[in-house]
C-alpha cells in the first residue's frame, strides 16, 4: 500500500495555475524528498495533503483512503512552513495544546519523551516567542510528531537547523522509517542533508513533477567523475578534451573527467604528456548536481 | 511493507472536550481577556462617573445621563430607533467590544498558524465553530458581569437610586448573557470569513455589533416587534420591563443563529482553503 497516492492533482491560485496534473506515489515506510525551486507547488501540494487548502481537480489517497477521511488524518504529522504556536505559551503549554487537540491520553509523558527525543526538554518553560529559529524548528518537527504519526508531512524542516538538529533529524527520521512505522515527505532545499535520508525523490517543476526515483535509481543516473589538479591547468584541460569525451571544469577548481576507466588511466596519460598531476580524486555526481543538471536540461 | 494500519477516530464529545479544554486555557491565558473585562468595567463606570462632573474652566456642570444605574444596564423599554442616547448606551455595548475581542482571540488562531496544526488532524470544522463560539460567548458573559459590577460600583459612589423591578432586571441581565452566544457566533462566523483580513474581520465585528442596521431598519419600519428576530433586536428586548418571554425569546432568537452561523461558519470553512 502507498502512503500517498496523488494522481492528477490541480490546483489554481485565481489565474495562477499552481499545480497541474502533478502525480506523485510515496510508498508505505519511505522518506520521500520531494525537491524543486521555490514557488513550484511543493508547499501548495502539502497543503492539499493536510487538507489545508482544497484541490480544483484529481484525487488524493493516503493509505489507499481518501485524504478527507477524518479517520485517516488522525495519523497524520505535519509541520507545514512554521509551527503553529501561540508566541506568548511556554513550548510546553504549546506541546500540551497540540496534545490535547490530538487526543493523547498520557499527554504529559508523551510531551516530555517527543521534548527528550528533539533535545529540547532543557527548553521546555521557554516562552515559544523567546525560543531561537532552530529551536522554533525543533518545536515545529516534536508537534509533528505528537501522537505516532503513521505519515510525517514535513515542509522544508532543515531550515534554520544547526548541525546537531540536523543530526538529530537524520536519526529520527530514518529510525522511524526503518522501524516501518512512518512514512515521511519532506520538503527541502538542503539537499545534502536530503540525501542522506531519502530513499524516494521527486523532483517538481511549474507545478508537476517531472521525475520521480528511488534511491537507488538516482545513484545509478549519476555519473562518476575523476576530478584532477595539475601544474598548467590550461594545457591539462586541453588534453583531457582530446582524448575524453565528457570533461568541464568544476566550481571547486577541479577539471572533471566523465566515464573515464580509472584515475590511474587519467593519471598515466596526463603523464606521458609531460603533465603532472598535483591532485586527483574519484566520486560520483551528488543529489545537488543532478538536480542542477536536470533543470538546465528542462529549462532548454 | 505488508504492515496493517488501524484507524480511531475519537468521537464528538471527546474531540468537543479537548478542543473546548485548549480554548478556555488559551482564553485564560491571554491578557487580552482580561483587558477587555477591565474596559467592560471601566465603560459604565466612567459614563456614571462623569455625569454631573462640574468643568473647573467654565464652571458648567456636565449633563447627569443617568439617574438610576440599571438605566446603565438596559433601556427602560425596547427601543430599537436611537432616540436617546441614555436608551442607547447600555450593557448591549459588551457586544461592540466583545467583537474586537472575538476577533483578536479568533483572528489569532490564523495568525498565529495554529489553525494548520488543528486542520491538519482530525478537527472537525463544526467542532471549531462550536469551540470558539462557546469559548467566546463565554468570554462576553464574564464581560457582562464585569460591565454589572462598574455600574453598581459606580452607582454606589455617585449615590444614582437603584429603585427597579428586580425580576425584570434579572430577567433582562440573563437575556442580554443569553444573547451573547449569538453574538459570539456571529462574530466567530465572521472571523472565519474575513480570516485572511484581520483589519476587515474587526472592522466588520464592531461594524455589526453597534445594530446600526437594524436601528436603520427601525427608523423606516417603526419600533416593530418583528425586529426581535435579529440578536440587536432581541439584545434591546431585553430591557427593564422584560418578562419569561422575553427571555425565552432571547434564548431562541440566540439560538437559532447561533445554529445558522455555526452551519454556515463550518460549511464555508469545509469548501475553501483554510490556511
Amino acid at each position: 500500500m502507498n502512503a500517498i497516492e496523488i494522481r492528477n492533482l490541480k490546483k489554481n491560485f485565481g489565474i495562477k495555475r499552481a499545480l497541474s496534473d502533478l502525480d506523485l506515489t510515496v510508498p508505505e515506510g519511505s522518506i520521500y524528498g520531494l525537491i524543486g525551486e521555490n514557488g513550484c507547488g511543493k508547499t501548495t501540494t502539502e497543503k492539499i495533503i493536510c487538507g489545508l487548502l482544497g484541490a480544483d481537480g484529481g484525487s488524493v489517497k493516503l493509505f489507499g483512503k481518501s485524504h478527507t477521511d477524518e479517520e485517516t488524518r488522525a495519523k497524520i504529522g505535519a509541520l507545514i512552513e512554521a509551527p503553529g504556536c501561540f508566541p506568548n505559551l511556554s513550548v510546553w503549554n504549546n506541546m500540551m495544546i497540540q496534545a490535547d487537540n490530538l487526543g493523547i491520553e498520557n499527554a504529559e509523558e508523551e510531551v516530555v519523551k517527543i521534548l527528550k527525543t528533539v533535545r529540547m526538554e532543557g527548553a521546555a518553560g521557554n516562552k515559544y516567542k523567546n525560543c531561537s529559529l532552530g529551536m522554533k524548528q525543533r518545536i515545529g518537527i516534536a508537534m509533528a510528531l505528537l501522537g505516532n504519526p503513521e505519515l510525517l508531512i514535513l515542509d522544508e524542516p532543515l531550515n534554520g537547523l544547526d548541525a546537531d538538529g540536523m543530526r538529530i533529524m537524520r536519526e529520527i527520521l530514518t529510525d522511524l522509517t526503518q522501524k516501518g512505522e512512518c512514512s515521511v515527505l519532506i520538503s527541502s532545499h538542503i539537499l545534502g542533508e536530503l540525501e542522506k535520508i531519502a530513499t524516494h525523490y521527486g523532483i517538481m517543476r511549474n507545478g508537476k513533477i517531472i521525475r520521480e526515483m528511488t534511491a537507488r535509481e538516482l545513484e545509478e543516473n549519476c555519473r562518476t567523475y575523476v576530478a584532477v589538479r595539475a601544474g598548467d591547468m590550461s594545457q591539462t584541460k586541453t588534453l583531457l578534451e582530446l582524448r575524453y569525451m565528457h570533461t568541464d571544469e568544476s566550481e571547486d577548481g577541479y577539471l572533471r573527467v566523465y566515464d573515464a576507466f580509472s584515475p590511474e588511466d587519467v593519471v598515466s596519460y596526463l603523464y606521458k604528456n609531460g603533465i603532472t598531476v598535483t591532485e586527483i580524486k574519484s566520486d560520483k555526481i551528488g543529489l545537488e548536481e543532478y538536480y542542477i543538471d536536470l533543470m538546465s536540461e528542462v529549462s532548454k | 511493507m505488508t504492515k496493517e494500519i488501524s484507524f480511531k477516530s475519537p468521537g464528538f464529545s471527546q474531540r468537543i472536550k479537548s478542543m473546548l479544554g485548549v480554548d478556555f486555557y488559551r482564553l485564560f491565558h491571554t491578557p487580552m481577556f482580561y483587558i477587555f473585562l477591565a474596559i467592560a468595567a471601566i465603560i459604565p463606570a466612567m459614563i456614571i462617573g462623569t455625569g454631573g462632573m462640574k468643568n473647573a474652566q467654565t464652571g458648567e456642570i456636565s449633563p447627569q445621563l443617568y439617574t438610576n444605574v440599571w438605566h446603565i444596564i438596559a433601556a427602560t423599554k425596547p427601543l430599537y430607533v436611537v432616540s436617546d442616547i441614555s436608551q442607547y448606551a447600555n450593557m448591549n455595548m459588551v457586544f461592540i467590544f466583545g467583537g474586537i475581542m472575538v476577533s483578536v482571540f479568533v483572528g489569532h488562531d490564523y495568525k498565529s498558524g495554529y489553525v494548520k496544526q488543528l486542520f491538519t488532524t482530525h478537527s472537525k470544522k463544526q467542532d471549531y465553530m462550536i469551540s470558539k463560539t462557546v469559548t467566546c460567548a463565554f468570554a462576553i458573559v464574564c464581560m457582562c458581569i464585569t460591565y454589572l459590577l462598574g455600574a453598581v460600583l459606580a452607582g454606589l459612589l455617585k449615590g444614582l437610586s437603584f429603585e427597579v423591578n428586580y425580576a425584570s432586571l434579572f430577567l433582562a441581565i440573563l437575556g442580554k448573557m443569553a444573547m451573547s452566544l449569538g453574538w459570539a457566533s456571529l462574530y466567530t462566523f465572521l472571523n472565519v470569513i474575513f480570516r485572511k483580513y484581520f483589519g476587515i474581520s474587526i472592522a466588520s465585528s464592531f461594524f455589526l455589533g453597534t445594530g446600526i442596521l437594524i436601528i436603520g431598519a427601525a427608523s423606516i419600519m417603526g419600533n416593530s416587534s418583528s425586529l426581535n428576530i435579529f440578536l440587536y433586536g432581541s439584545s434591546v428586548y431585553a430591557c427593564l420591563s422584560s418578562s419569561v418571554q422575553t427571555l425565552v425569546t432571547c434564548i431562541g432568537c440566540s439560538m437559532l443563529w447561533t445554529f445558522i452561523y455555526n452551519v454556515a461558519g463550518s460549511v464555508i470553512l469545509s469548501k475553501s482553503d483554510v490556511y
